[in-house]
């Protein structure tokens, strides 16, 4: 453990590691690191959350790159149109407007919207279906599959937990793939659900499949980070003696975002 | 045809003057046509991590590369331009995040948009792609609040602190600030 006020802070490391120091600043980090192998582990462990960072995320975003079909010339005949509207005005757009260039634009222009018509009826051909697909899928926990459950806890333990940091979520991949399939969820692949605990761990929810459901993540109004602050408030009350674990635990297994608007008093997110 | 010569000189004029606005006008769109094949990748990528579709998501960047040409016709300042882009990119993103979110609100249409949008969250196969210890690291990145993910996507996609700056307004203590506390975060997710 790095107890010594002398070391380096994390921040001075990453500073450091990213070239954002200023050249003096610089060169008496690197002696001290040259010297210090506390740092210089300190400073590792840092580089290598950083690259796993990196690669999790290109294997998640990458899959998604569409490929620059026609976007880059889509862009110069947007970008020729615009040019010929805001160019020198008057007596030149005249011009303009006879030149052989601006000709073969409108030529480019006409094809290109063509296969660009094309490539989006197909695309949205395809995106139907898959709407069509996931348009059934529950946005609600169902309360015969997601009755939620808990795990025998005391209310010290509850409040003694170190702050959530996102480790104690990890669900089993076996788990969540079971979760998806008594949802039905299997066919059609669900970017956009995590499964999620009904009564979260820190409120004494266990990882019982009866206490996970398919959450959808990011675009709806009652989504994931709606009811992780749900679920901040009422361990905040839990703990505070404002409310009764008991009471907590049935609240939001029966229906979270009518607990949401009891404790928020609101009848939209915040 | 015959031209009478005073008629002929101003058309050499005007054929000249419209000559140089035309090669001044060619210039800034091969510039721009230069950064939007140097940074697509990129800014779709940044997009995406902010929870944008890909429909939407390639709307922008093009409505950004459009931006970028005015901006550059009116010879503003161009000392930071990739952060200049990534600004545009992000406040053009977060707004349609937010007209998305709005036009939910009428209708029961939420599943509908949902199935558009794409984000970090794997899908089921994927994750069976994915480490455990990716799955923590997702988890944790996902558990920081929103400023602090932009700021460590943009670092990811490789701008310096005093751009992530620009984009989001902050100042570049702030930006350190933010990163290192989040790299210290992550890390700590990725030990346990």
């Amino acid at each position: 453990m790095r107890a010594n006020d002398s070391h380096l802070s994390d921040e001075e490391l990453l500073l450091a590691a990213d070239g954002e120091l200023p050249l003096t600043r610089m060169n008496e980090l690197s002696e001290h690191l040259a010297a210090c192998w506390d740092c210089r582990a300190r400073s590792g462990q840092l580089e290598s959350a950083i690259s796993e960072l990196v690669a999790v995320r290109h294997a998640a975003l990458d899959p998604k790159l569409p490929p620059d079909i026609g976007r880059r010339a889509l862009l110069k005949a947007h970008l020729s149109e615009q040019a010929a509207q805001s160019g020198a005005g008057g007596w030149s757009l005249f011009f303009r407007g006879l030149a052989f260039r601006r000709g073969l634009a409108i030529t480019a222009v006409s094809a290109l919207l063509i296969v660009l018509a094309t490539v989006a009826v197909s695309y949205r051909l395809r995106t139907q279906s898959s709407v069509l697909k996931l348009a059934r899928l529950p946005l609600e926990p169902s309360r015969k599959l997601t009755p939620g459950a808990t795990r025998q806890v005391s209310l010290r333990e509850v409040c003694s937990s170190q702050p959530e940091d996102g480790s104690a979520r990890v669900i089993p991949v076996s788990v969540q793939r079971e979760v998806f399939q008594e949802y039905g969820m299997d066919g059609a692949p669900p970017k956009d659900f995590e499964v999620d605990f009904l009564i979260t761990p820190e409120l004494g929810g266990s990882n019982d499949i009866h206490n996970l459901w398919p959450e959808p993540y990011y675009s709806t109004v009652w989504n994931a980070r709606v009811k992780d602050e749900l679920e901040d408030r009422l361990h905040e009350m839990v703990c505070n003696g404002e409310l009764d674990l008991g009471t907590a635990q049935r609240d939001i297994s029966t229906d979270w975002i009518v607990a949401y608007k009891k404790y928020f008093h609101t009848d939209r997110p915040l | 045809m015959t031209v009478p010569e005073s008629g002929l000189s101003l058309f050499r004029v005007l054929t000249r003057a419209t000559k140089s606005a035309d090669s001044d006008c060619s210039e800034v769109e091969a510039e721009v046509v230069r950064l939007f094949d140097e940074h697509r990748t990129r800014l779709l990528r940044y997009v995406f991590s902010i929870g944008l579709s890909v429909h939407d998501g390639e709307e922008i960047v093009q409505d950004v590369f459009l931006a970028l040409f005015r901006h550059l016709q009116l010879g503003r300042p161009r000392d930071n331009l990739r952060g200049w882009i990534f600004r545009v990119a992000h406040n053009l993103a977060l707004k349609e995040r937010e007209a998305s979110h709005k036009r939910l609100d009428s209708a029961e249409l939420d599943e509908v948009v949902a199935a558009r949008h794409v984000d970090l969250s794997p899908s089921p196969e994927q994750q069976l792609a994915f480490s455990q210890r990716q799955q923590r690291l997702l988890a944790a990145l996902y558990a920081l609040p929103s400023r602090d993910q932009f700021c460590l996507h943009l670092r990811a996609e490789g701008l310096r602190y005093r751009e992530i700056a620009e984009v989001l307004d902050m100042s570049l203590g702030a930006v350190s600030n933010s990163l290192s506390r989040s790299v210290a975060r992550l890390e700590r997710a990725d030990r346990e």
